[in-house]
């Protein structure tokens, strides 16, 4: 168990240097470096994990020379590292279904500045789940937004780089509430480590001093990860943002770079604020109310979508707000709840814009609902990603979303009041709406071909042979990567104890 | 007495993928194979007329897979699973001819399906949280101590989940999805879809209602006079739409709705004859839906007529599938001694003597009514058919009876019509038998 | 209250200073303007903690011979903060200022509006 306490670290420490090399390497040297390093991280992952699961208790980690309540650290524990490894897991098969995008979005002159930006976007996010002091998490979170945004402009056209100064925009204004409100918590308790901040606002509510001040901390770091991990009404950038991008890199905003603001807030209201002072909290009613709006309005959104990438965003804007509603139940299965369909969520929608991509392939490139006619059928494997997609979306036993339905309806029904039936309106409500319009693509998708040259080349023994020539020399990746989603849905779908377990034995230990 | 279920695979620690053969499901998994396999050997012969018959067959016999592993389903996830994906197997029957009446139809079914097994799936979750056990148990799973000051959010989820299922068996106002599909549906596919997928919600409804939550939650509650109102106005209203409408098809799903609300009606009272009545009309009117639909799709193979009152003086050219028409109408109506009385009347005895004012008189007023609007819209069909009147003079080809395939399945459910009607006496012991098991 | 305020005055001032940042960011229409507001706004927030770091009458924490009394100096961990906060908020600008460099190559104009409004008609004519 040593060498595994330094895991956390290296996490954060290694893409960064990683990073630093692929800035004179060439692109394949630099897909090479990227994924050796994103699969040894994988690995020392799963094997902290395992320790953590074997009893070993959590652990912080010193970084530097000084120790609490001066120094900085980092602390890990189940629920930091099977986090971890889900990050690990999702940015690698994103990686591996979106090359060949990636050849020809960016150009292969400029890959090798795509994957710095992935390594530092993904040390970030490990930098955010394990951190226990706030302002290495601000500096962090600045990273990730500003790399976020560089995988967004890789692909350079007029729409991405709109779409990526918008989402600068909004990110900037919550990073700056989310600032002056580590700067307000400085003021009130003078510690930046988490525990430590949580002991002197316990006292503070204790004393009954300083009030005012400590509800409008609350509500500032609330509302600076809220704009930035787009909850209803903070989500006007997500759209642009995660359409324009090409394949991979909308796989990796949408499935994992959300997540990690999400964690960080729940981390904060764990750790920093704790449970005692968030239990019943105001604001956490205010989260259940943008989340359940989230849920609906994201979904009316999606219904009216003529282009197949939007439609999955304001899908994502609709799940997000799943998250938020678990969240703002304000109890412990409530959280729990939203960290299931944090996992299922990245893993589900990454696996829909990859599949995206390869449709979008299929149909010469155009995203648009007339020219994916049939498209399912002429890239099979993108075709049965998005079969299994929406069985999900629409929570059929045996799929991972019905896992996280049935905690979150398990988690609203623990609530015995209003509470209760906002969620579960929004929930029926919002399922319907789901399974509308990803049925109505999946009919398009499966439909008669646009063309009849394109409806000769499906049909015959000839279609197996052919798609086989055509796919198999260079998409090999790409089919691995959505099998591989498919693979981890049906089992989260099948064995979901595994997971809500993990998820809940680390949620007993967070604080 | 129950064996243990068999268990496929396990999703979560406490929710089981399990199946089981008790008398409930396997009665139901034999309507189900005997109408399928009579509206199969119809369908061998009907596929003359239509394409891409192996799109067709595909999906029919996926759909009756599903329909197995439903009333095989020994807990409330395995029916859930089943009743979904029986749901999405189905959708390409009534897709099947491509045209836009029938894509905006299937989107239709699809839709209310899935809003009402949404609903369902509140009930499965609640019932999750707050049950003894996973399986289903006459009398009901709900676990006292759990359920102790929430008694009020669970009879609302009960009255959900059942308006839920109750989409899938034609209950208002999740009904909308008959008219729409059943005209554009092949008429195979329209027989089993009137005649046994409805009766997939009803048997949810049953589980749902006598299995999981238990007759003793419900009893003499608001949700049981809701239900009970509800179906009444189903049956009312089916009624009215199916005397208005002139397409035949539609004016046959319309009928549909209503008589299903019959079911429904007798499995809401809450006592042993109401629901033996009940069980009994599933038998029978699965067996008159289907011979009607089968008589119906005679009809439109030959003379591809649609509208009532172009079948004006048909019974010149097709005298047997007429005649079984009117045999079918007889039943439907619930004139002794064809099948079809013996329901309606255990029905009426159940909702009398279950003391629930209004409804132990409403409902076999409603009935008779009910029965008097059947006879119109069925009768005239009949007589206009056989008797067109000296003004008539008969136009187009005279295209002949159809195919002796398909006028034999017509006649032999006509003959079960009769001999069912006949003999039904042992089949209600049955049923009541049956009841006695389940009413703890 | 006025008691609160004089004392605590640059606390009050960068409040301000971040609210007129703020919605500058969120609301101007010109780029340059949007990315001069992120400025203000956090050089606001490098005065509130540099604020909170301040000592009445004592020196700054640069120690040159040996240990001495820490009551005799200014926090030094907000001065700390501040300079994080600095490099942050300068990369953060540089990254705007090449976007909006190229915002302007592409689309010769720099307000936001605009942009997306030119982008919008480009949709339209795609579609057609």
């Amino acid at each position: 168990m040593n060498l595994l306490y330094n895991v956390p670290a290296f996490s954060i420490l290694l893409p960064m240097l990683a990073g630093v090399i692929c800035l004179v390497l060439p692109a394949r040297a630099s897909r090479r470096l990227s994924n050796t390093v994103i699969v040894v991280l994988a690995l020392l992952s799963f094997l902290l994990l395992n320790s953590f699961l074997d009893g070993a208790p959590t652990f912080t980690y010193r970084m530097g020379h000084y120790g609490a309540p001066i120094g900085n650290e980092i602390r890990a524990g189940e629920l930091e590292s099977a986090m971890a490894m889900m990050f690990l897991v999702v940015m690698m098969l994103s990686l591996m279904g979106g090359r060949n995008h990636l050849r020809s979005d960016i150009g292969r002159s400029k890959v090798n500045l795509y994957y710095i930006s992935v390594l530092f976007l993904l040390s970030s996010m490990l930098a955010l789940t394990y951190t226990n002091d706030l302002f290495t998490a601000y500096v962090f979170v600045e990273i990730n937004t500003v790399t976020a945004c560089g995988i967004i402009i890789s692909k350079e056209d007029g729409y991405t780089l709109a779409a990526s100064m918008r989402y600068l925009i909004m990110s900037l204004l919550g990073s700056g509430l989310f600032l002056i409100g580590i700067c307000l918590v400085y003021g009130l308790t003078g510690h930046l480590l988490m525990p430590n901040i949580q002991e002197a606002v316990n006292q503070l509510v204790q004393n009954g001093h300083y009030q005012a001040p400590l509800q409008v901390t609350i509500a500032l770091f609330a509302v600076g990860l809220a704009l930035k991990s787009a909850l209803w009404p903070f989500h006007s950038w997500l759209p642009d943002a995660h359409s324009s991008a090409s394949a991979a890199s909308s796989a990796i905003l949408s499935g994992l770079v959300l997540k990690s603001f999400i964690f960080l807030m729940i981390k904060i209201f764990f750790r920093t604020v704790g449970p005692d002072v968030m239990t019943g909290h105001a604001i956490l009613n205010l989260l259940l109310v943008f989340g359940v709006l989230g849920m609906l309005l994201g979904s009316v959104n999606a219904l009216f979508e003529k282009d197949i990438k939007r439609m999955l965003a304001f899908s994502s804007v609709s799940q997000i707000g799943y998250i938020f509603c678990g969240i703002g139940l304000g109890t412990i299965a409530g959280v729990s709840a939203a960290l299931v369909q944090v996992v299922v969520h990245a893993v589900t929608k990454a696996m829909l814009f990859i599949a995206a991509g390869g449709l979008m392939d299929a149909s010469g490139g155009r995203k648009d609902f007339d020219a994916l006619q049939g498209a399912g059928k002429r890239d099979i494997v993108a075709g049965a990603a998005f079969v299994v997609g929406t069985m999900s979306m629409i929570g059929l036993p045996f799929f991972a979303g019905f896992i996280t339905k049935l905690t979150l309806v398990t988690a609203a029904a623990g609530t015995h009041d209003w509470r209760t039936y906002v969620s579960l309106a929004a929930i029926v409500v919002s399922t319907i709406l789901t399974a509308i319009y990803y049925i109505r693509v999946l009919s398009l998708l499966f439909g008669r071909n646009g063309s009849e040259e394109q409806d000769g080349e499906v049909r015959g023994r000839r279609f197996l042979s052919a798609y086989l020539r055509r796919h198999l020399s260079m998409d090999t990746e790409y089919i691995l990567a959505i099998l591989a989603f498919i693979g981890i849905n049906l089992w989260i779908g099948l064995r979901s104890d595994d997971l809500v377990d993990i998820i809940n034995a680390g949620l007993a230990t967070f604080q | 007495m129950q064996e243990a279920p068999f268990v496929l695979l396990m999703l979560t620690d406490s929710l089981t993928l399990a199946f089981r053969a008790d008398v409930l499901g396997l009665a139901f998994l034999t309507l189900a194979l005997l109408m399928w396999t009579a509206v199969g050997i119809y369908a061998l012969r009907y596929k003359d007329h239509q394409e891409n018959n192996g799109r067709f067959f595909a999906f029919y016999l996926l759909t009756l897979v599903m329909l197995v592993g439903l009333s095989l389903a020994a807990n409330y996830v395995t029916m859930y699973l089943f009743f979904e994906m029986m749901t999405l197997c189905s959708v390409p029957l009534v897709l099947h001819n491509g045209s836009a009446e029938a894509s905006s139809a299937a989107k239709k079914y699809l839709f209310y399906s899935i809003f009402g097994a949404t609903l369902g799936l509140l009930g499965l979750f609640f019932i999750h949280a707050y049950s003894i056990s996973s399986d289903f148990l006459p009398g009901g799973v709900l676990d006292a101590a759990k359920i102790a000051g929430n008694e009020e959010m669970l009879r609302t989820i009960a009255f959900l989940a059942v308006m839920g299922f109750g989409a899938k068996a034609g209950l208002f106002p999740l009904h909308a999805w008959l008219p729409a599909a059943h005209p554009v549906a092949p008429s195979p596919a329209s027989a089993v879809l009137s005649g046994v997928i409805t009766k997939a919600g009803v048997f949810c409804i049953i589980r749902v209602i006598y299995f999981q939550f238990g007759a003793a939650f419900l009893r003499d509650t608001w949700v049981q006079r809701s239900w009970i109102a509800v179906a009444l106005l189903t049956i009312l209203m089916g009624s009215l739409m199916a005397f208005r409408e002139k397409r035949l098809k539609t004016r046959l799903a319309y009928s549909t709705v209503s008589q299903v609300s019959y079911i429904l009606l007798g499995l809401f009272f809450l006592n042993e004859a109401a629901f033996a009545g009940a069980l009994l009309h599933v038998l029978y009117h699965s067996i008159l839906k289907d011979g009607l639909f089968l008589s119906a799709g005679n009809i439109l193979y030959q003379t591809h007529l649609e509208n009532v009152e172009e079948l004006k003086g048909l019974g010149r050219q097709m005298p047997r599938t007429l005649g079984c028409f009117a045999i079918f109408s007889l039943g439907l109506t619930g004139i002794p001694p064809f099948a079809g009385f013996l329901s309606k009347w255990e029905l009426a005895a159940g909702a009398l003597s279950s003391g629930l004012l209004p409804y132990a008189w409403l409902a076999p007023a409603v009935l008779l009514i009910s029965a008097m609007l059947t006879a119109g819209y069925l009768f005239p069909i009949v007589i206009h058919g056989f008797f067109p009147g000296r003004a008539y003079r008969s136009e187009g080809p005279d295209t002949g009876e159809a195919p002796v395939a398909m006028v034999g399945v017509v006649g032999a459910l006509a003959a079960a019509t009769v001999v069912l009607g006949l003999f039904g006496a042992p089949i209600l012991k049955f049923f009541l038998d049956l009841a006695g098991t389940i009413f703890l | 209250m006025n008691n609160y305020i004089v004392t605590n005055l640059p606390e009050v001032a960068s409040i301000i200073l971040f609210g007129i940042g703020f919605s500058n960011l969120l609301l101007a229409r010109n780029l340059i303007k949007k990315i001069i507001g992120l400025n203000i706004m956090d050089t606001a927030i490098y005065l509130f903690l540099a604020a909170k770091g301040y000592v009445d009458n004592a020196a700054a924490p640069i120690v040159t011979s040996g240990a001495v009394d820490p009551d005799l100096y200014v926090n030094p961990v907000p001065s700390g903060l501040v300079l994080t906060g600095i490099v942050v908020s300068v990369s953060v600008t540089a990254v705007l200022l090449a976007l909006t460099v190229r915002l302007y190559e592409e689309f010769n104009t720099l307000d936001i509006d605009e942009i997306v409004h030119q982008l919008r008609v480009k949709d339209k004519e795609a579609m057609r």
